[in-house]
């Protein structure tokens, strides 16, 4: 059974405000699921229910088989790292790390162990005995990070605790946050809307638009295998392809023209690196493949990878190639050929549901 | 949320004491309008207010002097609040403690000082005439403009200082990237940020400016205002007609609450939060610009601070009788000490009473109105307007009216005089709490209470912590009030209920100008210890004054 689950949770703030709509969630225990999504689309709201600062409009919220409902929020035993920080400001960060842990009747010799154990894995060792008042953001957000994590409570919440962060530091917290949390298995559900970060550090991701949950599933999943157009084109770059002759042409090669006649007004895309140059493919492994052309527009070398922007008949469209030291630089105006096999297409209805395609998306490559 | 039963109670309270100590009096006061002397209801007094000449000139001088002193104060107080935001000023500190005396300092003293130097008999004149110029007096209605401008130029400055300081500098910096001249970007990126302090504190000089008793009583010479004619139809011993002022009191309340609405109204929709990332940084100024801008702040401090200054020189002055001589001496303290006692001590239990009611009941109201955010305690917040738009006269005599007699009779007691000053000061400290108390992000004690504290832990341990020094910050300024007060205390006053100011009223009347002065320095070291306790425990935070 899952540890915390959250059922069917709806939040109205005012009259007609749907922070969150129906949203149901499970948390195993030891996990560490993030939630992601857009700004505004009830990230905060749902954490703050949580932790109980928000009574839910209805649904309801159960941490090992109990339900959170009648407990106070300060029993909860859910540690949160807030959005805005919430630092003391007329605490030392020393005193503010160490304030959880006081009633919880922590013994002091204790106290004077863990607390800069905490401030330690934040990089915050030299600043234990100032005032944070005129700290920096970032600092000021690891200071309410070792605040919550010091405590190991039952749950883990944290708001963007990294968004704060120059890129080198965010990286660094966030797989040291993710040691921590592996280390002492608290479940923890992470709030980013950085989608890099949700595929490096989760366990699973649930993606949120607009109050509502389009997927659950590992990043994995997620990526490779989006249910809705929504996750396809908020988690990671996907190419929309326009519909033309030649469009109706490659679902042909593909034996999708069924499928796509069958949904009304599908949409088809495809990822960057599920699009490879002709010259570079390896001979098909069965399969079906089909093949188009391009001209190329711009092309962009980034060391690990390099990017094509070619003009196709599906409109402008970006193929990835990795290792491009291995290929050939392509010139501006140059004809090219690409190839994509069945996998690499993503369908999705009218109402921007997945269309399935009837085989395992993630099976075999080109 | 449901309402602990302590917050009830508090609600309750706050009620209650809002309808004995504001509603009936105010009601009453506005019932006697409407009621003629043999006691039928009638329109006549507001006819009659109409149609004298007498009180429509009244009119008019309240609103002309109200809106000249308006303009002089935001004129003066724009400068010195620019030119020490913006510039290096040799100084500073200085000039704006001239500006905090000229705050703390009892507004008659202004007029007092002003005829001793200006006066027919004034030592300037008499100086100027000895080179053969002939300066006209300083009584009428130029006289009062002036004293109003210098007396309330502070509002304007700590207000505005403050928000020319809060405008982040990188929104200047865009501007300027955008290409926009100074001028321009003063015109169209700070003036706008500045607005809302700006016009709080032109209307904080326009509500204090209309309902000011005496600086015109001193000055005026034939010149009347509401204030004053309000005053001599109640206390005159020949002709008083107290249907009339009360007329005339609800008129006053009328005005000073059709400004605070026009006020709100135009500026209804801004209210800017900035982030404080980039500070404003000082300019050093070059050559005339310089000197311009030293001079400036240097002139506007000084006539300011004028009053304090002279009336603590006269106070040390050698007299005889009310006569001064040349040389120095105690005498005037001597006076004090010897017969003046009792008027000291007043002062100081009615304060103290006073300020400690405020603190307590102030506070709790104010988390009340901050916390738990009901139509009720909106209502309750609205509600504490009132006392804000009440000159002090008219309290004063809605006060003698409603507690002459009836259930309670207060009249000549000292707790009629306590009551009429906590109940006029209360809406600053309930005011001052409850905006504390919103700025202390609400995540705050929501992190308290994640980590494991009750609500009421996470309330004592985080959120009291940080607005104690607010409140006691907030005594102190109370205090200030409560101790220079006068239009009230001059109406609720008999022999043995009488305070410093009320004393010094007389004596100027009286034309004993030393003693008045021994006893404004008294009034001015209170005053300035008061502000040195509140700046102790803000950190020298100006604009907490207001
Ligand atoms: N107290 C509130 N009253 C009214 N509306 C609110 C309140 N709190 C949040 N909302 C609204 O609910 C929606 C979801 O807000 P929420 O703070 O949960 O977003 P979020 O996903 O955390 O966004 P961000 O990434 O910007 O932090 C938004 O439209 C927001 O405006
Ligand atoms: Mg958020």
């Amino acid at each position: 059974m899952a540890y915390l689950t959250v059922r069917n949770a709806t939040k109205l703030f005012g009259e007609s405000v749907y922070a969150l709509r129906d949203v149901s969630i499970s948390v195993e225990s030891g996990e560490f699921f993030t939630l992601l999504g857009p700004s505004g689309c009830g990230k905060t709201t749902l954490l703050r229910s949580i932790a109980g600062f928000h009574d839910l409009t209805s649904g309801d919220i159960s941490v090992n088989g109990s339900d959170l409902g009648r407990i106070p929020p300060h029993k909860r035993d859910i540690g949160m790292v807030f959005q805005d920080y919430a630092v003391f400001p007329h605490l030392s960060v020393f005193d503010n790390v160490a304030f959880g842990l006081k009633p919880r009747k922590v013994p002091a010799h204790e106290i004077k162990k863990r607390v800069p154990e905490a401030l330690e894995s934040v990089h915050l060792t030299a600043l234990a005995k100032r005032l944070p008042a005129a700290m920096s953001g970032g600092q000021q957000q690891r200071i309410g990070l070792a605040r919550a994590m010091v405590i190991n409570p039952q749950l883990l919440l944290m708001d963007e605790p990294l968004s704060n962060l120059d890129a080198k530091l965010r990286i660094e917290l966030r797989e040291e946050i993710r040691d921590i949390q592996r280390k002492v298995g608290i479940a923890t559900i992470y709030v980013t809307h950085d989608q890099e970060e949700a595929l490096a550090i989760s366990d699973r991701i649930c993606v949120m638009s607009e109050g509502h949950v389009e997927q659950i599933g590992t990043p994995e999943e997620i990526y490779g295998d989006p249910q809705t157009r929504f996750v396809a084109n908020f988690v990671g770059t996907i190419n929309q392809l326009k519909r033309c002759p030649k469009l109706e042409e490659v679902l042909g090669m593909l034996g999708l023209s069924e499928v796509d006649a069958s949904a009304k007004n599908a949409s088809w895309s495809v990822r960057p690196e599920a699009l490879v140059l002709s010259e570079l493919a390896q001979p098909a492994s069965g399969g079906a493949v089909a093949e188009f052309s391009g001209t190329v527009q711009k092309y962009t070398y980034l060391g690990r990878e390099a990017h094509l922007f070619l003009n196709t008949a599906f409109g402008e469209i970006v193929v990835h190639v990795a290792n491009p030291a291995r290929a050939r630089k392509h010139d501006q105006g140059e004809t090219v050929s690409v190839r994509l096999n069945r996998q690499a297409l993503f369908g999705f209805d009218a109402d921007g549901a997945r269309i399935t395609t009837g085989k395992a998306p993630r099976e075999g490559t080109i | 949320m449901r309402l602990p039963g302590f917050w009830t109670l508090v609600l309750v309270f706050a009620w209650t004491l809002l309808f004995i100590l504001l509603f009936v009096p105010l009601g009453t006061v506005l019932i006697a309008s409407f009621i003629d002397k043999v006691g039928e209801p009638t329109l006549n007094n507001y006819i009659t207010f109409i149609e004298s000449a007498r009180l429509r000139r009244a009119f008019v001088n309240t609103l002309v002097v109200g809106f000249a002193g308006l303009g002089g104060a935001l004129v003066l107080g724009t400068i010195m609040a620019f030119c020490l935001t913006r510039f290096q000023i040799a100084g500073s500190r200085f000039v704006s403690m001239l500006a905090i005396l000229a705050l703390v300092s009892p507004p008659f003293i202004g007029a007092y000082s002003w005829i001793v130097l200006f006066g027919a008999g004034g030592v300037f004149r008499t100086f100027l005439r000895e080179f053969g110029i002939n300066m006209p007096t300083i009584y009428g209605v130029s006289g009062i403009v002036i004293v109003f401008s210098l007396k309330f130029y502070p509002f304007v400055y700590l207000l505005v200082s403050g928000a020319l300081s809060n405008v982040n500098r990188s929104l200047e910096e865009a501007a300027e990237g955008l290409g926009l001249t100074p001028w321009q970007r003063t015109m169209k990126i700070t003036f706008p940020l500045v607005l809302p302090a700006l016009s709080a504190g032109g209307l904080l000089a326009l509500i204090q400016a209309i309902a000011d008793f005496g600086t015109p009583r001193l000055l005026g010479r034939g010149f009347n205002v509401l204030a004053t004619e309000a005053f001599t139809l109640y206390s005159a011993e020949v002709g008083s007609n107290p249907s009339m002022a009360t007329t005339i009191s609800v008129i006053l309340v009328l005005l000073s609450m059709f400004f605070v609405l026009v006020q709100r109204f135009f500026l209804r929709r801004n209210v800017y939060h900035g982030n404080l990332i980039n500070k404003p940084i000082k300019i050093r100024l070059k050559g005339w610009k310089n000197l311009a801008a030293h001079l400036a702040v240097y002139a506007i401090g000084l006539a300011g601070a004028t009053p304090v200054i002279i009336s603590i020189i006269f106070s040390l002055r050698r007299t005889s009788g009310p006569v001064f001589q040349s040389g120095f001496a105690l005498q005037s303290y001597e006076r004090i000490i010897f017969g003046l006692g009792d008027v000291v001590r007043n002062s100081l239990t009615f304060s103290a009473s006073s300020v400690i009611l405020i603190v307590i009941i102030g506070t709790l109201i104010g988390a009340l109105v901050a916390r738990k955010t009901t139509l009720n305690t909106s209502l309750l917040d609205g509600a504490l307007m009132i006392p804000f738009v009440m000159p002090g006269i008219v309290i004063g005599i809605a006060y003698i009216t409603v507690f002459n007699t009836g259930p309670l009779v207060l009249t000549g007691t000292a707790l009629i005089i306590i009551l009429s000053i906590f109940i006029r000061r209360l809406p600053y400290t309930v005011r001052t709490t409850s905006s504390a108390l919103r700025q202390i992000a609400p995540s705050m004690e929501e992190a308290a209470i994640s980590l494991g504290y009750s609500p009421f832990q996470a309330f004592a341990k985080i959120t009291v912590p940080l607005i104690v020094p607010g409140i006691i910050a907030g005594a102190m300024l109370s205090f200030i009030t409560a101790i220079n007060e006068l239009s009230s205390s001059l109406v609720l006053y008999v022999g043995s209920t009488m305070t410093i100011p009320v004393r010094i009223y007389l004596l100027i009347l009286d034309g004993d100008l030393g003693t008045a002065a021994a006893l404004s320095s008294i009034l001015l070291i209170l005053s300035g210890a008061a502000v040195y306790i509140a700046f102790r425990f803000l950190g020298r935070n100006e604009q907490a004054l207001l």
